[in-house]
């Protein structure tokens, strides 16, 4: 089935869902962003709350739906994180984290065993504070979304600083606690300027190209983006956070379609139906595509009540020509065959 | 004393009640547009500018999400630390403990979220009004059964609470009126109303987290027989019950009591009201002429109370204790240790369950009992010393510059005496008894601030002020409004 769109050009379809809402493991608690490495294994990223350390986690499994456990846990020592906001893989399938609140890059190998940490708080050069993604280039350096510094730092993966581009404000270019960062097949660099409601592009050395974006619920109009992310062929693709939906745009920032969620019961999910029949019964008498005026147009709340829509779409990344995005608030990933 | 600190220490009576307090900058600038003002702006102000749920749902999905009260307990919190609308929390902490509905029975923190939502926006209107948003709460639905209330076989919870603890008040209404009641309610649900009991009786999060619960009137569900409630006979559903409760004298006096012993003096708990009169008869009189003269509105009831001399009288100043939240609410105001969302908020919300008010948990549908049943050993304890703790702690924003302010224009030296005068007046202008302030003295004196230069040696100072403050913390007339 096509994605509802309200263009004409539909470029994704819906594939999947996976997930489930678990305190611990085969599941997720409040998922911020998915990364994969070249043996077909997907690790999804868990902030969790701090009420029970047991939900911060990286879960690790494949787009089949097969668990292969968790690692990770909750600390301020070797190999734990006290805030986790996002993940990456080298071309080694080693993994890096970012905890937003030590501001420190933590490294395991691909069975979670722990490498390496770096990075420390501060508002100077090379300094990190509140990092919230993180991404690799062709060279397997290092861009970091340096949300509290308004600005993007680049490191080897040794966290040797490179540079770093943007500054505060609200003119072109500046920054305003900056979230999700991608990378095209250009190696330029995307950034969902979060607080000024637009994407902005630079080149890799950081020099300002363009932007898109304006504050509002309307088509193509941004409320907080969290994450952006380009394909193939150029299109990129917006978690337009705020709006509750996935906005997709030409290479010139031209709105083409959205997404507002279509999820399906994951596996795992399933398997939790089978195995509770009563909840599974009283689930399938229940309408949780309920009518979306009542809810006053506010994407929140319509999120929270209709089950299949994102709710809190917090990363968008492509991966094998499929869109995968997380969601926080609904503990799973949507992925959807991308079609251009 | 001037006619202008009798004016701030009236307006720092009315901040302690009408919101948490207000240190002495705050004081000045409310001062500056008079008392009526004050409370015109209190009541008329509905929407705070500081209050970011972006920044929330950015950092803390738990706590916009609020799967449990722990997420729910510290957004409210937080609302209460950085509202500039601070009636409107208050009144939704009045109202949370009226209609006290808790976690541990509707085991979901969006629906109790919601509620304090609907609190926030609507319990400064009309009763009529509120009661109807209560009828339709999902919260509530669940927390008093009402789900479970069907034609033809009937769940009186929520009827007999609605007359007895949220309305009316025992003695003022019989058995057969609670039964006409109940079905008059029957009906009012919640959408999904089996999967959802079924998740709530589970505390069940799968597949993907918990769903929001949303109102459904099942009118085939609906008992539209004729009723006779209260001596008025007719085919009543919940909108003309409530309408007939909102007339009776009962409910006037039961909502005036209920505003006093919140907002100006500590009455006995409600399940002594039926045998015990009110402590001021001619104060719930005004407040019931009120509740009549505005069409039940409530805002209107406490603006007639906040402007009526038994409020202003000192002889109901400090005459409250504050409930955990209030207190954490006033310290943590003036430390002003937050300006945006924070991790930190979670763990003071834990300290307020500790003091024995677990926000979005009241212990059972009449709420948590106020006035000295706040106080135990082990909940004074928790109280004292995180006042102490948070008073004398100089590295927050709050407390730096309140001491900035004492020492500024001191020249070199503070004596106690002025020390201790200063101190309480930017804590929001607290007065204390003889006996406290000899001792708050006292211990300035023998803790060495008057032997202190303030210019060469303004660490040392800084050092010696929080300390009284922390002692200052501990104080009956701190720990009291």
């Amino acid at each position: 089935m096509i994605s509802v769109t309200k263009s004409t050009s539909p470029i994704v379809e819906y594939h999947n869902t996976i997930g489930l809402c678990t305190m611990e493991g085969r599941g997720f608690m409040f998922p911020v962003d998915t990364a994969f490495d070249s043996n077909g294994y997907i690790y999804t990223i868990n902030r969790g709350h701090k009420a029970d350390p047991r939900t911060i986690r990286i879960t690790k499994y494949n787009i089949h739906s097969e668990f292969f456990g968790t690692f990770l846990s909750y600390g301020n020592n070797d190999g734990q994180l006290l805030t986790p906001s996002s993940i990456a893989i080298d071309k080694n399938n080693n993994i890096y984290t970012c905890d937003e609140l030590t501001s420190t890059v933590t490294i395991f190998d691909s069975n979670g065993k722990f490498i390496n940490k770096w990075g420390h708080k501060g508002k100077g050069k090379s300094d990190l504070d509140g990092p919230t993604s993180i991404i690799f280039d062709q060279n397997e350096d290092i861009y970091i979304s340096d949300q509290y510094n308004h600005r993007i730092q680049k490191f080897t993966n040794e966290g040797k600083f490179l540079l770093s581009f943007g500054s505060y404000g609200n003119n072109n270019s500046q920054l305003n606690l900056p979230w999700g960062i991608s990378i095209d097949n250009n190696n330029n660099i995307f950034v969902a300027n979060w607080r000024n409601n637009r994407i902005e592009k630079f080149s890799d050395d950081g020099k300002f190209i363009a932007q898109f974006g304006n504050y509002g619920n309307k088509e193509g109009e941004l409320n907080r983006p969290s994450s952006v992310v380009v394909d193939n062929k150029e299109y990129i693709y917006v978690a337009d956070w705020g709006n509750e939906r996935i906005q997709i745009y030409d290479n010139k920032g031209i709105y083409i379609s959205q997404i507002r969620g279509q999820a399906t019961v994951s596996k795992w999910a399933q398997e939790f139906l089978d195995s509770n029949l009563e909840e599974a019964s009283a689930r399938s008498k229940a309408n949780l595509k309920p009518d979306i005026s009542q809810f006053n147009n506010d994407p929140h709340e319509e999120s929270s009540h209709i089950e299949e829509f994102f709710w809190g779409p917090t990363s968008v990344k492509i991966h094998k020509n499929k869109l995968y995005v997380t969601e926080s608030n609904r503990h799973r990933v949507q992925i959807y065959n991308i079609l251009t | 004393m001037t006619n202008n600190n009798s004016d701030i220490k009236l307006i720092a009576h009315l901040l302690r009640r009408a919101g948490f307090g207000a240190t002495k900058d705050e004081l000045d600038k409310y001062n500056s547009i008079g008392y009526e003002n004050v409370v015109d702006a209190l009541i008329d102000n509905n929407n705070s500018q500081r209050i970011n749920d972006a920044l929330v749902r950015r950092y803390f999905p738990d706590q916009s999400v609020t799967h449990d009260q722990v997420g729910g307990g510290a957004y409210f919190l937080y609302r209460l630390l950085l509202t500039d609308s601070p009636l409107r929390e208050k009144i939704a902490l009045f109202w949370h403990n009226v209609f006290a509905t808790g976690y541990s029975k509707v085991t979901n923190g969006k629906p109790l979220s919601d509620q304090l939502r609907m609190f926030r926006d609507h319990g400064l209107s009309k009763l009529d009004k509120l009661l109807l948003k209560l009828s339709k709460d999902p919260a509530m639905i669940i927390w008093l059964d009402n789900i479970d209330n069907h034609n033809g076989a009937i769940n009186e919870n929520y009827g007999r609470e609605l007359l007895e603890l949220f309305s009316m008040g025992v003695g003022n209404y019989s058995e057969e009126d609670i039964k006409e009641c109940a079905r008059a309610f029957t009906g009012w649900s919640i959408a999904n109303s089996d999967y959802i009991k079924e998740l709530a009786v589970r505390n069940s999060i799968m597949p993907y987290g918990k769903l929001a619960w949303r109102y459904e009137y099942k009118e085939n569900d609906h008992d539209n027989g004729e009723k006779t409630f209260l001596g008025h006979k007719g085919n009543f559903n919940g909108e003309e019950i409530i309408k007939i409760i909102c007339e009776q004298p009962a409910t006037a006096r039961f909502i005036s009591r209920h505003l006093y012993h919140f907002f100006v003096a500590d009455e006995p708990p409600v399940p002594a009201w039926p045998y015990k009169e009110p402590q001021d008869s001619e104060a719930i009189d005004i407040l019931e002429k009120a509740y009549f003269d505005s069409g039940y509105d409530i805002g209107e009831m406490i603006r007639v109370l906040f402007n009526s001399e038994f409020f202003k009288s000192e002889r109901c100043h400090y005459k409250k204790i504050k409930s955990p939240a209030e207190l954490a609410g006033n310290i943590l105001r003036t430390t002003n240790e937050f300006t945006e969302p924070s991790i930190k908020i979670t763990e003071y919300n834990s300290q307020i369950g500790f003091m024995g008010q677990t926000l979005l948990n009241p212990p059972s549908v009449e709420g948590w009992h106020q006035g000295t049943e706040w106080i135990e050993t082990g909940s004074l304890t928790e109280r004292v010393n995180f006042a102490s703790q948070q008073l004398g702690d100089i590295s927050k924003p709050g407390i730096k510059k309140i001491i900035e302010n004492i020492i500024k224009n001191e020249g070199n030296s503070i004596s106690a005496q002025i020390c201790v005068d200063k101190c309480l007046e930017q804590l929001g202008a607290i007065e204390t008894s003889q006996h406290t302030y000899k001792i708050l003295v006292e211990f300035a004196q023998n803790n060495g601030i008057s032997d202190i230069n303030l210019v060469n040696d303004k660490e040392n100072a800084t050092k010696k002020i929080s300390e009284l403050m922390s002692v200052i913390g501990s104080v009956p007339e701190f720990q009291q409004s």
